[in-house]
């Protein structure tokens, strides 16, 4: 009897203890706050639009710190003969308004995706989807792809059949209805003129209440300070705000090196077209001083194999050009160029000039003028490579990109420390056609086989052995040069228990944001 | 006014209306680059360039000026690409905002510069005149960015007085007075930022105006009856050196949408000029088209305004007609 009273002694305390440490909200503080309303066909193609979705809409699986955890799929596998993908879904699962989650859901969504696409993932190489009872759905592969689980499997969010069957405009579709998911939150409210947020825990989750009663993001002109003034939770900042806020208190958390700033090549046209001047451009460049000059030293030399050097299948035999004037100006001279008593080189009386296009880089999720191109300019025209600095409005440089009509361009992505499909995205153009930051390179045959190769590669070790050709070949070739990684951080304050973090590999297929909603799942 | 002018001016803004609102369609569309490119091109998605085609296909609808024309006419101003909203809503919903700090910075700093250059004008040659001019024209020289950085840098970060942002503490449960108090409490940073922006034109232009008016005869005639000094000062002589601020303060009005970008930026203020900045960066043509053609048909409005009030404050004004 004793013993009894104890266990519902323990039982209250422990109760009243949750309640006691449910929270009341968190306030994040982003620095643009438009990133379109969080459902599949609403939000920005960037990864702040997609966190802000990923709260209402869950995925079959999800990232955690230590890699895939279940998340609607309670368990899967993969048959290798059938090409397919079987994942057992948690039957606590239910939509925001109390219907429980089937696996005729995630056949509908495979189905919606296909006749509507999610451009943010893509479901071309799913053959066919099948239910198999309430709780089991089989996918099966129209050839094998390597990417599903990142790209799919982690990514994809689920749509409520009952809702979406009966939309034929998914764009236009913007009543509360189209903002059910499955998610720990309910989206509650977006509202475009202040950039602000709205969310809502969602009691019956089936990973259990979330941790905070609401979920807000505010739009801050300066989210450092909205940050120490105690206005909001938590803050992308720069580097070298590090260590004044560890000193006030605050918990600062480090991104592995997932983005970097790289030197676009118009490699169609000479003089780029020329493999050995792009490697006497990677010798000309100093990487170290551009991050010394420009960002204080915050951010680390990048691999000319693009992958990052934090990735699992990162090749450290990846060639690379260390710093060489020497080097550089032998190979242009042996290019048939000759030096003029000012130091430039010229070819049959005609100067060797070339334009270099910046815009303002990211950092710290807030737009800043560029410095990278400066530091560039006077490396090139150290080495007798007369060049002409032009900064512009990043749409503007992004369509020059976009129809070839420039010479070099500083530009910059993400997605480098997450599945090696971004190799394939951003050095053929047979994948990276939309993006200006894709070399769009299909002059190496060998290459673009193994890009096309370590798409089909289901074994990883296999695929492993190919990625590291892959960066063998394209720092060899050199369709684009890596410059950095810049060093990027997260502060918030600890008063609340939470413990937010930097996901490895990125956010789904590759976001470096730390804003996991695991964080705020108990 | 007569009649006939009445008719002449209504016929001579129409025709300006059409011509704004022709410019206010065509000219975003000089743009480089489009929709697609701006939102898609860098993004985290890699867009094949099947894809790519039907993106832009569906987010390009050339309708011709004719039928924009009917449109406006239907009160349909065109619907967001970036938002998937209509245009109206969204001008509709920063509009609000962008009166509340523009219009109480502009009749606070018309007021107070009003007040300072009556006064000092009154004072000339005095210790007082000196200085305020000197401190005015400093003043003057300070861009809004400057002033607001500080103020921020003051008040915000060090004092911590004020919010760093927002126009309201977002989705706060408050009463409705708390929510006046709360709205009133992150206005007057950015409010005061822009006071201080305006008021040094103002107090300069009053007292340039009031030197020139207080050198009149019908001012001297004023003081030989014997009237009273503020008499003098205010409604003979102040009401004489409005008109420039009047002009002054109607042109100011009119460029609403630009006219608070930059503190908006500091302060994260919604408004009219975040919004036109934010579209402008993803090439969102109709919100830009709409924000364009409101802006100028603001400018049309004030103008058409400024001629009745001119009239009311000057009968030598209305009798030109």
């Amino acid at each position: 009897m004793s013993s009894v009273f104890f266990i519902v002694i323990l039982i209250s305390c422990a109760a009243a203890s949750a309640a006691a440490f449910q929270i009341r909200e968190i306030r994040i503080a982003d620095s643009s706050g438009n990133w379109g309303a969080p459902n599949p066909y609403h939000h920005y193609p960037r990864g702040p639009g997609y966190i802000r979705m990923s709260w209402v809409f869950d995925t079959l699986i999800w990232k955690g710190r230590n890699g895939y955890i279940p998340a609607i799929a309670q368990s899967w596998s993969f048959d290798a003969d059938k090409q397919a993908f079987t994942f057992n879904l948690n039957p606590k699962a239910k939509w925001h308004d109390g219907r429980p989650l089937i696996s005729e859901d995630v056949v509908f969504t495979l189905a919606y995706f296909k006749k509507h696409p999610y451009h943010w993932i893509s479901v071309d190489k799913v053959s066919r989807a099948e239910a198999k009872g309430l709780h089991t759905v089989i996918v099966y592969l129209s050839k094998p792809y390597a990417p599903f689980l990142p790209e799919i499997g982690g990514t994809m969010p689920v749509l409520p059949k009952h809702i979406w069957e009966f939309v034929e405009n998914p764009e236009m579709f913007n009543t509360p209805q189209a903002f059910i998911g499955s998610g720990p939150y309910r989206f509650r409210d977006f509202n475009k003129a202040r950039g602000t947020y709205l969310y809502e825990a969602f009691a019956d989750y089936y990973q259990g209440p979330p941790k905070a009663d609401r979920l807000i993001y505010v739009r801050s002109g300066k989210p450092l300070i909205s940050l120490v003034t105690g206005e909001v939770d938590m803050a992308a900042i720069q580097a070298d705000m590090a260590e004044p806020l560890r000193q006030n208190g605050m918990i600062v958390i480090k991104d592995e090196r997932g983005w970097n700033r790289k030197l676009m090549i118009n490699h169609r046209k000479p003089p780029f077209d020329s493999r050995q001047f792009r490697q006497a451009l990677a010798y000309a460049i100093n990487q170290k001083e551009i991050i010394d000059k420009a960002h204080r030293g915050f951010g680390t030399r990048a691999s000319y194999g693009l992958l990052s050097i934090d990735h699992e299948m990162y090749n450290p035999d990846t060639p690379a050009y260390p710093y060489d004037t020497d080097k550089a100006v032998k190979i242009i001279e042996f290019l048939g160029y000759r030096r003029s008593p000012h130091g430039f080189f010229s070819q049959n009386g005609r100067p060797l000039t070339v334009e270099l296009l910046v815009s303002n880089n990211i950092i710290a999720g807030q737009s800043v003028a560029d410095r990278d191109g400066e530091v560039i300019q006077k490396q090139l025209e150290a080495v007798g490579i007369r060049v002409d600095l032009v900064n512009m409005e990043q749409t503007t440089m992004d369509t020059k990109l976009k129809q070839w009509k420039f010479d070099l361009a500083v530009s910059g992505h993400g997605g480098i420390s997450g599945d090696p499909r971004i190799l394939s995205e951003m050095i053929s153009s047979r994948y990276g056609a939309g993006s200006v930051n894709s070399a769009r390179y299909d002059e190496n045959t060998e290459l673009n086989r193994l890009l096309e190769e370590q798409m089909r590669e289901m074994d990883p070790e296999k695929r492993k052995a190919i990625v590291f050709k892959i960066q063998e070949l394209y720092a060899w070739d050199l369709p684009a040069i890596s410059l950095y990684y810049p060093e990027s951080m997260t502060a918030y304050a600890p008063g609340k228990g939470i413990e937010w973090f930097y996901t490895k590999g990125g956010i789904g297929k590759g976001i470096p944001i730390a804003q996991n909603k695991i964080s705020l799942i108990n | 006014m007569r009649k006939s002018s009445h008719i002449q001016l209504a016929s001579v803004y129409l025709l300006a209306g059409l011509v704004m609102t022709y410019a206010s369609y065509q000219v975003p569309a000089y743009l480089p680059g489009d929709f697609v490119t701006a939102m898609y091109s860098s993004s985290n998605v890699t867009l094949t360039a099947d894809q790519e085609i039907r993106l832009r296909a569906f987010h390009t609808r050339e309708e011709g000026f004719k039928s924009y024309l009917l449109n406006l006419f239907r009160l349909n101003w065109g619907y967001s690409h970036a938002f998937l909203a209509p245009v109206s809503d969204l001008i509709l919903e920063a509009l609000p905002w962008t009166l509340l700090l523009l219009g109480s910075a502009h009749l606070i700093s018309m007021f107070l510069g009003f007040m300072a250059g009556v006064e000092v004008a009154w004072r000339r040659g005095g210790f007082l005149e000196k200085i305020g001019v000197g401190c005015m024209t400093v003043l003057e020289g300070i861009p809004e960015i400057g002033t607001g950085v500080v103020l921020l840098l003051v008040f915000v970060l060090y004092l911590g007085w004020f919010p760093a942002s927002g126009a309201e503490t977002a989705y706060a449960i408050h009463t409705p007075l708390e929510q006046v108090g709360d709205v009133a409490h992150h206005l007057i940073l950015p409010l005061f930022t822009l006071v201080l922006s305006y008021f040094p034109g103002n107090f300069l232009l009053t007292r340039a105006s009031m030197a020139m008016v207080l050198k009149e005869q019908f001012i001297q005639t004023a003081r030989a009856k014997g009237l009273p000094p503020s008499r003098i000062r205010y409604a003979h002589a102040a009401r004489n050196a409005l008109l420039p601020l009047v002009t002054r303060f109607g042109l100011r009005i009119a460029f609403m949408v630009t006219g608070a970008l930059v503190v908006e930026t500091i302060y994260a203020y919604p408004g009219l000029g975040t919004l036109m900045f934010n579209a402008i960066a993803v090439r969102d043509l109709p919100l830009i088209q709409g924000i364009v053609l409101f802006s100028s048909l603001t400018i049309l409005f004030i103008n058409l305004l400024l001629e009745y009030v001119y009239g009311w404050l000057d009968p030598r004004v209305k009798d030109a007609y």
